[in-house]
């Protein structure tokens, strides 16, 4: 794969138009009637929905793009890559790293696909120290409480 | 609350436990796991939740249809996350459970979970290799960057900075007017244009003075270098998306060509289901028609409480439901000569049998005397003697047996007699013949042997099967056909005889050259002028080669005759009158075979073809070619068996217009002569076997 060829992940959170969108959507919807869906639309329409910020919108995107992964063997490799920069933006980290790690086993060389792997490394750390701190906050009342609820006991 | 089932933990995300001894992290790992199981057991996602889930969420919706997809679709094998079920206890998936547990708050809908669902059966699908025809192919992103609608945007940029602010002309109103539509009164719009150059405007401040001639639109617009060259490298993208676009279309047509091609492929597959579904259909009419047959027969034959009466039971010729077979002819492979029998030395002359399994009569060439067998054994039973020319037609029609030989004279034979003398001459003749004739076999009859023997000396006085002698034809017959007591003949003297079997005598003689020469009607197809005498010649020197057989073949009902002729004709008479009232031309040889039905008429000959012709109009349906002449043929509403000088026999389907040959344990010399009825073929072929097939 080119690098030219597929999105840093920055580009996932550049969003589009919502007019942009809703000729995508149209257009889609066009070709759903002929009964005769193009690969092409259906990834410009999915594209355009991983980038917007509606969660929705982002499901049903990583739901069409798995859909073009399904039905075209060909197209695969880079719905891999899309698909874990779907899955990366909706806070799926575990999916996205497989479906990342299944394309790096291929392509060890990608540089979009390594630095979506650091991201989504980050992303998991980071929430794991909120998660922590969290935690470790949440601990901190409790234990506060229940000493003062033995505190008021012994005084009894 | 649903967290995401168990998924591929590559070692990438394993932080701390890498890092220690392996020994000492298996141990704690192991305690770790049952420890983390129990504790993560309650977030644990199995499948039938999210499908409790989804049917709690909206029971309208998750009709049993629905929710047997929501199976499959999690049912399937998840080949790599199997191997890791236990979860993964390491910094991450602690760190992230109290977000997991409350931050996280959303909704959780079907759709994501269908999408978290199918993410891991994604995985298990297998990634093609790298091919080089992913090359040609551009990526979906720069596909996307060639169809998004603001790709065009560029190129409208572009126009919008030709255009030149000219004094407003009202063009809108002119061409409304022009057309002869009411306009609105003019307003002023205001243009706006987002990106218009800057033009430099000349001042013309000189008005006045000269009126100049009017400067082109063109001529005060200057661009500037790097708006210029912002065009240039726009079209130059432009064009790049026109190629990828091509290029993605072109691959569409590509695909739409093979769904097509391999849909056409089913279509023909279907079609041909359906022409077997017609074969079908027209087997069971005959089947119909056999039942309905034996209906009137039986509640007939309890009104009259006598025997079958002869006359109520078709010919077998005519005969076309399915025949009385035993059961073990079912587990025959069909296609595949099961018994052979040989006769003699000398070509298969002519054959014919009473019915499967029955009583079957061999004639051969240069052998006076036709052998009869029994087909339930394969061994012959007796012959059948009196003629002294070679038999060259017969028909067997129950217990009945009508022979017609090259020395004229026609013989009936009773096949249920057999004398003991005839089968001790026998014995005494081909007592040597055991050795050298592999298959003949004389089988004593079952009545007791009697020690006397009396001589026999001449036929025509014996008791024997031969019933009755009809003379008349003055040379050799050459076909014939009985049913109920009329028996037609036609012999070599250019003659057909129509012959009473009760009294025996010849009640009426029709005479080919006379109805050659004197023509009722108009033969169909034909010009006016067509030479007469030059028919007559061809009858009169008639002699082809080795086949001299004037008439080839008969076949009569009530009182239509239908004769096949040395001169390619096949005549329809009309046994009241003895007049052939009509003649289908079209044979360009000597027709040796022929059968019809209420409808078709179907000639064999040895131009190689066999014609079907209509029964009332005279018109050809259907030609079909062979590769050398035919000698026999037998059809039904469904095939057409011939013997075409071949050793294999060849069957054409009427259906499906397929030829087929059976050939397997066949004729090691081309077939003479054949006959079947429902799945049973005989077939005699020149190197003096009979074979039987299953078909």
């Amino acid at each position: 794969m080119k690098t030219a060829e597929v999105p840093y992940a920055a580009d996932a959170e550049v969003s589009l138009s919502f007019d942009e969108l809703y000729v995508l959507r149209t257009q889609y919807e066009k070709e759903l009637a002929q009964s005769h869906v193009t690969t092409q639309t259906m990834f410009n329409y999915a594209w355009g929905l991983v980038k917007s910020p509606v969660r929705e919108d982002q499901l049903q995107g990583v739901q069409l793009l798995a859909e073009i992964y399904r039905s075209e063997p060909k197209r695969r490799r880079e719905c891999l890559y899309y698909l874990a920069l779907g899955h990366y933006k909706m806070g799926n980290f575990d999916e996205a790293k497989s479906f990342n790690s299944r394309l790096l086993e291929r392509e060890p060389a990608n540089l979009q696909a390594q630095s979506l792997d650091t991201l989504i490394d980050t992303a998991v750390k980071r929430e794991g120290y909120i998660g922590m701190a969290i935690a470790g906050g949440a601990a901190a009342v409790g234990t506060l409480l229940l000493a003062g609820l033995v505190r008021r006991a012994t005084r009894k | 609350m649903a967290q995401s089932s168990k998924a591929i933990t590559p070692d990438s995300i394993r932080t701390e436990p890498a890092s220690s001894s392996s020994q000492y992290d298996s141990a704690l790992t192991s305690r770790l796991d049952a420890v983390s199981r129990n504790f993560f057991a309650h977030f644990n996602h199995r499948k039938r939740d999210s499908r409790q889930i989804l049917a709690d969420l909206a029971p309208v919706i998750m009709t049993p249809k629905m929710m047997a997809h929501a199976q499959t679709v999690s049912a399937r094998p998840r080949a790599v996350g199997t191997s890791s079920t236990r979860p993964t206890l390491d910094f991450a998936t602690i760190g992230r459970t109290p977000l997991r547990l409350g931050l996280g708050a959303r909704r959780t809908t079907s759709r994501e979970l269908e999408v978290v669902e199918t993410a891991s059966e994604l995985l298990a699908v297998t990634l093609p290799d790298a091919s080089s025809e992913e090359r040609g192919m551009p990526s979906l992103l720069r596909g996307f960057e060639a169809t998004v609608p603001s790709a065009d945007t560029a190129r409208a940029r572009r126009r919008a900075t030709r255009n030149v602010n000219a004094p407003r002309l009202g063009l809108k109103r002119l061409s409304l007017g022009a057309r002869g539509l009411i306009t609105e009164a003019p307003t002023d719009e205001a243009e706006s244009e987002d990106d218009v150059v800057v033009v430099v405007a000349r001042e013309r401040g000189r008005r006045g003075r000269k009126k100049r001639g009017r400067e082109s639109l063109s001529a005060n617009k200057v661009f500037g270098r790097e708006e210029l060259e912002r065009q240039t490298r726009e079209i130059v993208r432009d064009k790049e998306n026109l190629h990828v676009r091509r290029s993605l279309l072109h691959n569409d047509i590509v695909e739409i060509t093979n769904k097509i091609e391999a849909l056409d492929v089913i279509r023909t597959r279907l079609e041909q289901d359906l022409l077997k579904l017609q074969e079908d259909e027209l087997e069971l009419d005959d089947e119909l028609l056999m039942v309905q047959e034996r209906l009137e027969l039986e509640t007939s034959q309890n009104n009259q409480s006598g025997s079958i009466h002869p006359s109520l039971m078709a010919s077998s010729r005519r005969r076309k439901g399915p025949a009385f077979l035993p059961s073990e002819h079912d587990e025959l492979p069909p296609g595949v000569a099961f018994m052979s029998l040989e006769c003699g030395s000398t070509p298969i002359s002519s054959l014919d049998f009473s019915e499967p399994y029955g009583t079957l009569v061999t004639s051969a060439q240069d052998d006076a005397h036709p052998r009869v067998w029994d087909l339930l054994t394969g061994e012959e039973i007796g012959r059948l003697r009196g003629h002294v020319g070679t038999v060259k037609a017969l028909q067997v029609e129950a217990h009945l047996c009508a022979t017609g030989a090259t020395d004229g004279a026609v013989r009936l034979w009773d096949l249920r007699q057999w004398d003991l003398s005839d089968v001790l001459e026998e014995a005494e003749e081909d007592g040597e013949g055991t050795g050298t004739d592999g298959g003949v076999v004389v089988e004593r009859p079952r009545t007791e042997i009697n020690g006397v023997r009396t001589s026999r000396g001449s036929e025509e006085d014996a008791l024997g099967p031969c019933v009755r002698v009809l003379e008349g034809h003055s040379k050799a017959v050459t076909a014939l056909y009985f049913e109920n007591d009329t028996l037609v003949t036609g012999a070599s003297d250019k003659t057909l005889r129509q012959w009473d079997l009760a009294t025996g005598q010849c009640v009426m003689t029709m005479d080919i050259l006379w109805a050659i020469s004197h023509p009722s009607t108009v033969p169909a197809g034909h010009l006016p002028g067509f030479p007469l005498a030059g028919a007559t010649a061809a009858a009169g020197a008639f002699a082809l080669g080795l086949y001299e057989d004037f008439i080839g073949a008969v076949q009569s009902w009530e009182y239509a005759l239908v004769s096949g002729s040395g001169d390619g004709a096949v005549r329809m008479w009309d046994m009241r009158t003895g007049q052939a009232h009509r003649t289908l031309l079209g044979h360009t040889g000597p027709v040796t075979c022929l059968q019809f039905d209420e409808i078709h008429v179907v000639s064999g000959s040895l131009d190689k073809s066999v014609r079907i012709w209509d029964l009332r109009t005279g018109g050809i349906f259907e030609t079909v070619k062979y590769d050398h002449g035919v000698k026999a043929l037998q059809f039904d509403s469904r095939k057409i068996v011939a013997a075409a000088g071949e050793n294999g026999i060849k069957i054409y389907n009427r259906t499906s217009m397929q030829h087929s040959t059976l050939s397997i344990n066949g004729h090691t010399r081309p077939v003479e002569k054949l006959r079947y009825m429902d799945r049973y073929l005989l077939s005699g072929g020149r190197d003096a076997i009979v074979k039987i097939w299953a078909l």
